[in-house]
């Protein structure tokens, strides 16, 4: 009887127990739940685009400065420059010089035209359409958007590409701060050889 | 006081109704009006001379081709509505402009410089391989184009695209309430058929035995029933083992964010930019191919489209005039991260995105349809090392993996090799 009751018992213990833990379950919520050791989930050393201004829940020195806005963003020091950056120094109104003397340093391989490719659909095809043809989704909202195949532009040099990615031209602007200079190589190669042809 | 609501409601729908019934008949008003003014232009364009129409053909052609993008026939773009362009301007005039118009601007034409300042000193590119007969062609396109068909009133349209769908409820539930009611349904029928078996045996209860008369007149006495040892034990066990399940239960969610839904000093919503717009992940996330982190967007990638674009869905001027006023003024807005792995574990984007190549969406969950972004994974140490030792690691191309590969294969180890086979699950990858 003693035995008969331990069993059954253990069997319901073990079957409730035995339910998948499933986190999905948790709803939906606005703020950050509860942390267990803050010391050691909230990095000492400034996380990037983190905030943890919450100086209630967290020791001081997890707080970032507040006199940066509550962000550990900085602007780089005056004369800073970033590894691997290749300086650009034609202005942006010698369009036309560009045009006519900045050659890409990159040779036009089928691997550099493939991830040309790559980097124009991330970077231009929502604007001039996988195509070129100017009609990319976004065209719906903003008038204006280059038909990279039109006549004059098939006149234009890889260098004018690489040119107005980097300063922009018209309504585009620049793009120069968020592509690489190699990889704005690779689109401008890209659009003269596979997207123009 | 709910009366007086419900009458007010009912007025306010009687003037919906009127509202709309007036705007359907003022837009089929239009409608008609436009459609009897392309049918007037289309016999006048029927009249012109075969060799015009082919003309007129190849200047559409042209016209969509080089111009369409910043010119329309009738509405101003970018730059001016053409409609009556060969009236307004001498033919050689446009000719020269057309193909090289900054040069002169250059050389300080008057109207060319009036026109350039006119228009926000945008300059028009230049179509120097335009033959004569080509330009007069899209000049004959221009001033023949059809009119466009008016548009209906948009905001007549635009109040059934606001219900949200919010199928939230789960199937799960729904089987468990059907189950439910399937077993309260049997309890029912059965506790029926006790109780007329139970008045059958009564009325025969003379010629029942003794054992049989016991059981039918037994009444259960719920009293003995509660205070007997083995009920106390069972409810006793039960309860411990549901609280210790739920103390467990939430000790394991701690630190876990799933579900973290934080709310946007401006609401960006995700679905229209990276779902309707088809932007790239990449184009704001600038550094999640070459970095750890994969950024936060600044606002200069913002104002790229945001500097043309003031207008969005119903209520989106003002969020957007908050987002060039930041601008303006050169200062950030405090986006709230939402997913924070924390400091004890390594995590690096390019990794997983450049070297594995697995989509943002395999961890983000549908990032493109999500008006407000949430933490779709748990990020757990158990989430990350299912998935080291289930995904075969991406050695294509990589010559880094081609020793390890060798390896794998002289090992004769079953499967594709996974980051488990290669170290994948070692303390020190992450935590160090």
């Amino acid at each position: 009887m003693k035995y008969n009751l331990i069993a059954s018992l253990s069997v319901i213990g073990s079957v409730i127990m035995s339910c998948n833990h499933n986190f999905d379950r948790i709803p939906v919520h606005e703020n950050p739940r509860s942390e267990y050791a803050p010391n050691m989930y909230v990095s000492e050393a400034y996380e990037p685009f983190t905030l943890v201004d919450d100086s209630a829940a967290y020791p001081e020195e997890y707080n970032v400065m507040p006199y940066n806005n509550g962000m550990n963003m900085r602007m780089p020091v005056p004369g800073t420059i970033k590894r691997g950056y290749t300086p650009y120094s034609v202005s942006k109104d010698s369009l036309e010089w560009a045009n006519a003397n900045v050659k890409s340093p990159l040779d036009t391989t089928e691997q550099i035209l493939a991830e040309g490719e790559v980097l124009y659909v991330r970077f231009c095809a929502h604007c001039h359409g996988e195509t070129g043809e100017g009609d990319g989704p976004v065209s719906t909202k903003l008038a204006g958007i280059a038909n990279l195949k039109s006549s004059s532009l098939k006149l234009v040099t890889a260098g004018h590409v690489y040119h107005v990615i980097t300063h922009g031209k018209g309504r585009m602007l620049q793009h120069g701060s968020q592509i690489e200079s190699s990889d704005r190589w690779k689109i401008a190669l890209y659009v003269k050889n596979v997207l123009q042809k | 006081m709910a009366k007086i609501s419900e009458k007010t409601h009912f007025n306010m729908s009687k003037i919906n109704i009127l509202r709309s019934v007036s705007r359907t008949l003022v837009a089929f008003f239009i409608a008609s009006v436009a459609t009897f003014n392309t049918i007037a232009q289309d016999s006048t364009a029927a009249a012109a001379s075969g060799a015009d129409a082919a003309l007129i053909a190849q200047g559409e052609q042209l016209f969509k081709e080089n111009c369409k993008s910043c010119h329309h026939v009738y509405e101003e773009s970018v730059g001016p509505a053409l409609s009556g362009v060969t009236k307004r301007r001498k033919t050689a005039w446009l000719h020269s402009w057309i193909r090289n118009s900054s040069k002169m601007i250059a050389d300080g034409d008057k109207e060319a410089v009036e026109l350039f300042n006119k228009w926000n000193k945008v300059q028009m590119t230049s179509f120097p391989t335009f033959t004569d007969a080509q330009i007069d062609a899209i000049l004959l396109y221009v001033e023949n184009a059809p009119k466009p068909a008016a548009k209906a009133d948009p905001s007549a349209s635009s109040t059934t695209a606001q219900g949200q769908s919010a199928s939230g409820s789960s199937n799960d539930t729904l089987i468990l309430g059907i189950v439910v009611v399937v077993l309260i349904l049997v309890l029912v029928v059965l506790t029926i058929f006790i109780s007329v078996i139970k008045r059958f045996l009564k009325e025969k209860e003379a010629t029942l035995a003794e054992d049989d008369k016991e059981l039918v007149n037994q009444s259960f006495d719920i009293k003995k029933f509660v205070s007997s040892k083995g009920f106390i034990a069972i409810v006793s066990v039960i309860f411990v083992v549901i609280t210790i399940r739920a103390c467990w239960l939430g000790m394991m969610d701690i630190g876990v964010h799933q579900n973290y839904q934080p709310v946007q000093p401006i609401p960006y919503s995700h679905k229209l930019h990276a779902g309707d717009l088809k932007i790239n992940c990449n184009y704001c996330h600038t550094t999640v191919y070459k970095s750890k982190s994969a950024s936060i967007p600044s606002l200069n990638i913002c104002m790229n489209c945001h500097t043309h674009v003031k207008k969005g869905p119903s209520g989106s001027e003002d969020l957007i005039k908050q987002l060039t006023d930041a601008y303006e003024k050169n200062q950030p807005i405090r986006w709230i991260r939402v997913h924070n792995l924390p400091d004890l574990a390594y995590f690096n984007h390019s990794q997983h995105t450049t070297v594995a190549g697995i989509e943002c969406q395999k961890c983000h969950g549908p990032i493109e349809e999500m008006e407000v972004v949430k933490q779709y994974s748990n990020l757990t140490m158990g989430w990350c090392i299912n998935c080291h030792r289930e995904t075969a690691v991406n050695a294509k191309d990589n010559a880094y993996y081609d020793r390890l590969l060798k390896v794998h294969e002289q090992a004769k180890r079953k499967g594709d090799m996974t980051a488990e086979n290669i170290g994948g699950l070692d303390c020190s990858k992450c935590h160090y």
